[in-house]
This record gives structure tokens, sequence and C-alpha cells, in this order.
């Protein structure tokens, strides 16, 4: 269904009132519902702490998706299932998502690395990374790759660093 | 065996009660939102496994489907569990201490929440003995945690820490002269949340609220927990400064003594009527105008909400009766 307001974007804010007794029904895009003041999350609610966070992941929802939707490996869900439920899926959410959630992560915290206890399962993985952070070093890696003339493991590293960037670019 | 709650703790005549959660999760577990009935039953059998193997038999375990909503609500007016565990789906279950200070809700919104309760202010006494309980936990399971975010949790506003402090206060003076609004701002600003701890979010029954952290990444579990106690100390001179104040009001003092002789002397006491008296009868006790030790009032404030009561009396099975049950104890607890 498309927005009644502006006719252009799919509908995703459906909105029932009840006037003198007859009930009208109102669907929105995103953008309109913000503009004509649908899009506070807290007005009519309790406030909660999950209404925050998909307060927050809701703002950065796309109008339409553009290219496939990337999910994640374990869980199967996709940014969209996380904005919607204001829950993240599963650990390795966090590892697929981590350039989205972090915007959100610094909003309600403040802060966006850990200072208190240290888990046992701490150094058994790599720390999670912004993709920007991870294409930082394998550049580093590829420029070793080059320098010690092993073309094959840097053109390998350059598809890779190439798959990062594009998956930025379609999200 | 008695209750924690009917021990007398620090700053009893303000602080009724500290608690500690932990959320945790298993590493090679999809979070309880997406997890399968399968997945859940693991979950479940692996957590049981590592609390008995490492916390002996002072534990036992529950599987919250065999519970009726009755004593599922009961255990949430405990604060044993939280109240969005009471719908007792298929695949939850709860770890608890003979002494309900020690709990652990199985597949709530996280795999594991750990949480430790104390009478009075004792948050670092409670921090440590969730820590010991958690790290023993640790040794067992694979924790999901990432070095930058911490404790990975189902909602990212437990990140890091993953840590929940809570103070539960009787705030009636506040209350009174209608300073709650401007605390609720005022440590919000400070990364701390205050509500009701019983009723409804807009009016809270029994003067009774809860403040507890809500920043959770970037801050250790001992600064979070020095923090909270700091403000929860001033909370309590402030409270102390307005009783001295309002109890020379002597429209305060009669309603204190009519609400002591109403719950003395009533055959017939809803919940919300005996929160009401119940709160004035503390201040009293609080501010040395009653010699009633407050422990009784706080493990009376416990054992009379609604579904504590009908558990506990089954036979008492229609709303008259258990008013009348209701005032039955609360006579009984008065006279000592």
């Amino acid at each position: 269904m498309l927005c009644q307001n502006c006719g252009k974007y799919e509908a995703t804010t459906h909105i029932k009132q009840i006037i003198n007794g007859d009930m009208a029904e109102t669907h929105l895009c995103p953008d309109c519902a913000n503009h004509l003041g649908y899009g506070d999350m807290f007005s009519g609610f309790d406030f909660s702490l999950s209404g925050l966070l998909s307060g927050f992941l809701g703002d950065m929802l796309p109008p339409v998706s553009l290219g496939p939707v990337t999910r994640c490996e374990k869980c199967g869900c996709s940014f969209d299932d996380i904005a919607r439920a204001g829950k993240v899926g599963c650990p390795e959410c966090y590892r697929t998502f981590y350039d989205r959630l972090l915007p959100s992560i610094q909003r309600i915290h403040g802060k966006i690395s850990h200072a208190g206890k240290t888990g046992q399962s701490a150094g058994n993985r790599e720390k999670i990374e912004t993709s920007g952070e991870k294409i930082a070093k394998l550049r580093v890696q590829m420029d070793e790759a080059v320098r010690v003339q092993n073309f094959e493991r840097a053109a390998e590293i350059r598809d890779e660093i190439k798959k990062l960037e594009g998956e930025n670019i379609n999200e | 065996m008695s209750k924690w709650y009917a021990e007398k703790g620090s700053q009893s005549e303000t602080v009724i009660s500290t608690r500690i959660r932990l959320a945790r999760n298993i590493d090679d577990f999809v979070f309880p939102c997406r997890l399968d009935k399968e997945g859940k039953a693991k979950v479940n059998e692996l957590v049981k496994k590592a609390v008995f193997e490492c916390c002996g038999d002072k534990y036992s375990y529950i599987s919250m489907k065999d519970l009726s909503h009755l004593q599922a609500v009961s255990l949430a007016e405990r604060h044993v569990i939280s109240p969005e565990f009471t719908s007792c789906e298929e695949g939850t279950g709860l770890i608890i201490s003979d002494d309900e200070s020690v709990s652990i809700m199985i597949c709530e919104e996280d795999h594991i929440r750990l949480q430790v309760m104390k009478s009075g202010l004792a948050l670092d006494e409670a921090y440590k003995i969730a820590d010991e309980t958690d790290s023993a936990l640790d040794e067992k399971l694979s924790y999901a945690f990432d070095e930058r975010i911490g404790y990975m949790t189902s909602d990212p506003t437990n990140l890091g820490t993953a840590m929940r402090a809570s103070v539960f206060l009787h705030l009636p003076a506040l209350t009174a002269c209608g300073q709650i609004n401007a605390i609720a701002n005022t440590v919000s600003k400070l990364g701390l949340s205050i509500g009701g701890a019983y009723g409804s979010r807009k009016k809270p029954a029994g003067d009774i609220y809860q403040i507890s952290n809500r920043i959770t990444l970037g801050i250790t579990e001992e600064t979070a927990v020095a923090n909270l106690k700091s403000i929860v100390m001033q909370l309590i001179n402030q409270e102390r400064s307005a009783a001295e104040r309002e109890i020379k009001n002597p429209a305060l003092e009669d309603k204190i003594y009519r609400s002591l002789g109403v719950l003395e002397n009533a055959r017939m006491l809803n919940a919300d009527e005996f929160m009401e008296l119940i709160s004035y009868v503390r201040f009293g006790a609080s501010a040395g105008l009653l010699d009633i030790p407050v422990e009784r009032i706080n493990a009376l404030i416990t054992d009379m909400q609604p579904a504590t009561v009908a558990v506990s009396n089954e036979d008492a099975d229609t709303v008259a009766k258990r008013d009348a049950r209701r005032a039955e104890l609360v006579r009984q607890a008065l006279a000592g």
C-alpha cells in the first residue's frame, strides 16, 4: 500500500482513529508520518527502553529498501527486524550489523567501549569492528602481501575489501 | 526457611531492599526471542547443570509452565521474577535459592537473568554475591562477550556490564510534598531512572519507588553501583529532612494513628487500601512515632500483595474471603 499523503512510498505507519464514533484509517510512509507528527514513538505509550531503541533505530530505516537485504547468518534477522522489535536476534547480529547499530548504541549509552567486567570468553574471537576498521586492517595486510610479492593473496584481500565496500554502498 | 525480606537491613527506615540483576547469554545460541522450543530446552538444561554443579544444593529448579498464573504473579510481586516472565511460556525456567535471595530466570529476554536481592541498602554485598555466582557460571558456560561491547544482550540498552542495580525506597514525605517529579527529572540527567515499584506507573502504590542505573556501556560495575549509592544516600537525607518537617503537622500525625487504627481493627482490607494505610504506618514507624519494626512492615507489604495472599491462602477463593484473610493477617502481624 502506498502512502496516502505523498503517494510515492510504501506506507509503514497505520493509524486508526475514532472520531465521533466513526473509525478513520490513515496509512503513511515514514517521512510523511514524521512530518504529520505521528513519528513520535512515545506518544500514547508508556516510556520503555526498548521503545526508545526502536525509536532510535526506526529513524535510520530507509523509506524503500535498495538491493538485497543483508541477513544475519546465524539467526536470519535483517536490520529491519531488529529495528522494529528493538531487540537483537543473536550475538552474531552485533557483528553483522555493528556499523548500523553503533550510532544508536552511542546515543543510548553516550559511550561505545565496554569498561566493566571481562568474561572468560574474551579474546576467543576477534573484537567487533566497523567495516571501516576491517577495511583499514585488510589494506595493511594487502600492502604486506604485495611487499612480499604474494600477489595471489593480495588479490584475495582486494576482493574482500571490494565486497565490504560494496555492502556499505548497498546499504 | 525465612525469606531474605524478613531481615533487617542497613538504612532500613527508608530503604526497603536492594537488587542486582545481570543479563548473560550463551554464545552458541540465538537469543530467546528467536530461539525454538528445543533450543530453549537445551539452554534450560545447560544453565541448570552449571548452577547445580557450581553452587551446590541450596537451589531448586522450576519449569515456569508448571506454575499457575497466580503462583507466577506472586513471584513477580516478591520481585523474584519480572512481570514479563509471568506469562510462563514453554521453555522458560527459574532457579531459586532457598531464601529466595538469589534467582535465575532462564530464557526471559536473555538466556540468563541472574538476580540477587538483599534487605535494606546493600549494593556492594549484593553485587559481590552476583559477581561470584556469575564468575562461577562463566567457567561452565561460554558467555557471549565482546571486548568492545561487553556482554551481548538481546536489548542493546543493556550492552556493556549488562547490570541493572536497583534500590527500593519508601519516600512518603517526599511524595507528600510533591517532590517526586523533580527528583525523577534530576536522576534521569545522572543516568538513573526512578519509578513506582508497586501499582501503575502513573500512580505508584504505597509511596514505594525503584531507582536504577540506566547506562551500562563504558562504565564499570563498581562505578555504576557507587553512583547509585551516592544518589540513594542523598535521597535518604532529603526524605529524612522532609519527614522531620512533615511529622510536625498534626494532620499527618492524626492520619498515621488513624491508619494504624484501621489496620488493627479492620475485618476486610483490599490491597489498595492496605497499601495506602501501611505507607502511613511505615512512615510513623520510621519516624519513631510508632514502635513497630520496619522489617515486619516490609515483610507484610510483600506478603499482602493480591496474588501472594491468594496463593498462600488457598481456602480464600473469593475476593471477599481474601480481603477478610488479609485483614486477619495484618491484625496478627501488627499485634506482634
